[in-house]
């Protein structure tokens, strides 16, 4: 059984009347990406910040490779890199000074070329002239996982790491984080983007008010709770709407084409059997299998934009 | 124009709603015209400061003290016989000092039978100041007034100017005032700006400790101070021919003045929200400390209830101990205001480094 890197028990966390993190539960493993996912309020900071030893919980226990965090963190936080979700990096230290100067801090003597290559791994050696305040925002995001990198931690956090980026940024990060996991490291990641954690996370925890919902690997999560498959009936037609509403299936129509929701517990095939037999006429079809989005929208009862709940 | 109109109306009413920027607009211009208007607004009441040592502690002692007194001119502080009055003079600096000498009485009685020349009052000090010329011009008058007859005069005695110039007096005073608005200013906003910008809470995924953080601010500081005085010392030898040295008391009075006021510029930047509040607030604090630390002027000039304010501030500790050291070569003195500063200090840095928290709420 793999080693237990991080473990939550009953953490709480209260403001006011307000559980920002509420009861909650949760193991990682080493050498595992964890995604946290939730819509902004979720309470996905504040937990992280818990089990970063950087905001006290109201109650419960968290340890960081087997250190309780309110107590012990010293003995630990050399071994964990952070990346805040609010990072941004000092004015007027250029990215190679930002590298040095964090490699001090975790006792570390980094020689120039180590700095050159952690620089290029986050793309950011052709800006090593530049001070901090000019760098874009991605570019200030790699220059953070840089820095939470230059302490060789085996445990990082990364807390939203993509939030406000354009696509081809999030791309760059979502590289580097791959490659984290890839060199065995155990990544603790945030986000409000489905498709980011689907895309790197080995287990998956939605969040929302305070608790987690529910948590699996992203293909446990899309079979149990996705809820079935979408079917595309291209060029049915209104007439194929009125069809199916007669077979007993609640369809979409845009376009000529026709989508429509087979039910978990039902097989493609047996659907697609259903059709050819009503006689229902189509050009063509394709099948969409569900995702962490529609497991989001099952679970929660709503969908994100942008980190914004919408019911 | 509607866009400015609604962007004018924000801005002042955050503004407004910032209790340190309320202060600092409304509150403090009212602060620094009552302090300014108590410093300079003299209005003829102020004394001079006069040490009296009466050696012979006679009737006619007694009373010719009672009439100067009563000339509403000076402010008398009696010092013990006991006293050498010349060193006295000198340690402390005053400009104008009275000794009645021993068998004062007698002589006034002789010279009031006209057996014997007039008693004869002390009046020591500097008489290039123009304290001690109308210091002198009434001491007189009193002795004219003491009889019907001539029986006392007042002679005076040059101790002569301790070589003790305004730039003597200033120098040492900037770097008092430098070494406040150095570290105090800038930590207070960099504590408000380091805790807006989430750099604390970057600072704090580190293995570095607060006092680690801290001690690296005050050497910083330290060490911008020592290249801050030496400068000031060339500028002050080259272009005034001050007198003042620079002695390891100076240097550890500099010292202690940093930690002192790096620790209670983070006391400031722990309670405000913003860097702009925080620096409003150093200031409110800071200016109106430099006027009546006595770093531009002498505290004796000042009325006498800021003389007690003056007293309850570290400024003027650090100012007095430099002084003292540098320009004085008085370094008793120096190390009483040393230990002052060190206390304070130690009470400042311990309630700030507790309060100060690189955790979240």
């Amino acid at each position: 059984m793999a080693e237990v890197v991080l473990d939550a028990k009953g953490l709480t966390k209260t403001y006011g009347d307000m559980n920002a993190v509420d009861n909650l539960d949760l193991q990682v493993f080493k050498g595992e990406v964890y995604s946290m996912l939730g819509p902004n309020g979720a309470g996905k900071t504040t937990t992280v910040e818990i089990l970063e030893g950087l905001r006290n919980p109201t109650s419960g226990t968290a340890k960081v490779f087997g250190f309780d965090v309110q107590k012990d963190y010293d003995k630990v936080r050399s071994r964990v890199g952070v990346l805040p979700q609010t990072f941004e990096p000092w004015d007027r230290i250029k990215p190679p000074e930002a590298i040095e100067y964090w490699a001090g801090l975790f006792g570390r003597k980094i020689s120039n070329r180590e700095i050159r290559g952690l620089l290029e791994m986050v793309d950011l050696a052709h800006k090593d002239e530049v001070w901090g305040e000019r760098l874009s925002g991605g570019e200030k995001r790699r220059l953070g996982i840089a820095m939470a990198l230059v302490g060789e931690p085996e445990l990082i956090f990364l807390d939203e790491p993509t939030t406000g980026l354009d696509p081809q940024a999030r791309r760059g990060l979502w590289e580097i984080i791959h490659a984290l996991g890839d060199a065995g490291k155990t990544v603790f990641l945030t986000t409000h983007y489905l498709e980011e954690a689907e895309n790197l996370a080995d287990r998956v925890s939605i969040m929302n008010k305070g608790k987690i919902v529910v948590s699996g690997s992203p293909e446990e999560l899309v079979n149990l709770y996705g809820g079935g498959t979408h079917v595309v009936l291209k060029g049915a037609g209104e007439e194929g709407v009125a069809a199916l509403e007669k077979l007993g299936y609640k369809s979409t129509f845009h376009n000529r084409d026709v989508t429509v929701h087979v039910p978990a517990l039902m097989r493609t095939k047996d659907f697609m059997a259903q059709i050819n037999q009503s006689g229902i006429a189509y050009k063509d079809f394709e099948t969409m299998r569900p995702s962490l989005e529609d497991v989001f929208f099952n679970m929660v009862g709503g969908r994100m934009e942008e980190g914004v709940l919408k019911q | 124009m509607s866009r400015m109109v609604s962007d004018f109306k924000a801005f002042g009413l955050a503004y407004l709603r910032s209790r340190t920027g309320f202060f600092f607009a409304l509150i403090f211009p009212v602060i620094l015209i009552l302090v300014f208007g108590a410093i300079f607004s003299q209005t003829g009441t102020q004394k001079i400061d006069l040490p009296v040592q009466d050696l012979d502690n006679g009737t006619w002692s007694q009373t010719y003290l009672a009439k100067l007194n009563a000339t509403g001119a000076f402010a008398i502080d009696m010092i013990s016989p006991d006293v050498d009055f010349n060193r006295y003079i000198k340690d402390e600096l005053k400009v104008l000092a009275l000794q009645i000498p021993s068998g004062f009485n007698e002589s006034v009685n002789n010279a009031t039978r006209g057996y014997g020349p007039p008693a004869t009052i002390i009046l020591k000090g500097d008489p290039t100041n123009t304290y001690f010329t109308v210091g002198m011009g009434v001491a007189n008058a009193v002795a004219l007034q003491l009889n019907s007859t001539v029986v006392a005069m007042v002679q005076t005695e040059n101790l002569g100017s301790p070589q003790y110039t305004f730039i003597d007096f200033f120098v040492p005073g900037m770097i008092a005032f430098t070494a406040l608005t150095t570290p105090m200013f800038s930590m207070s906003t960099i504590c408000s700006e380091y805790r807006n910008r989430g750099f604390f809470k970057l600072l704090g995924s580190t293995p570095l400790r607060k006092s680690e953080w801290l001690t690296a601010k005050i050497l910083w500081y330290t060490v911008l101070m020592l290249a801050s005085i030496a400068i000031m010392y060339v500028v002050g030898i080259a272009a005034f021919n001050a007198h003042f040295t620079i002695t390891p008391m100076a240097i550890l009075l500099v010292i202690v003045g940093v930690f002192l006021f790096t620790s209670f510029g983070m006391f400031l930047g722990v309670f405000v929200s913003n860097p702009e509040s925080a620096s409003a607030l150093a200031n409110a604090i800071g200016f109106p400390m430099m006027f009546l630390s006595g770093i531009f002027f002498q505290l004796e000039s000042m009325p006498a209830y800021l003389q007690y304010i003056a007293k309850a501030l570290p400024l003027t500790y650090l100012a007095e101990g430099l002084r003292a050291t540098m320009s004085l070569g008085n370094d008793v003195v120096a190390a009483t205001d040393f230990v002052i500063l060190l206390i304070s200090g130690l009470i400042l840095f311990v309630i700030a480094a507790r309060a100060m928290s690189w955790k979240g709420k």
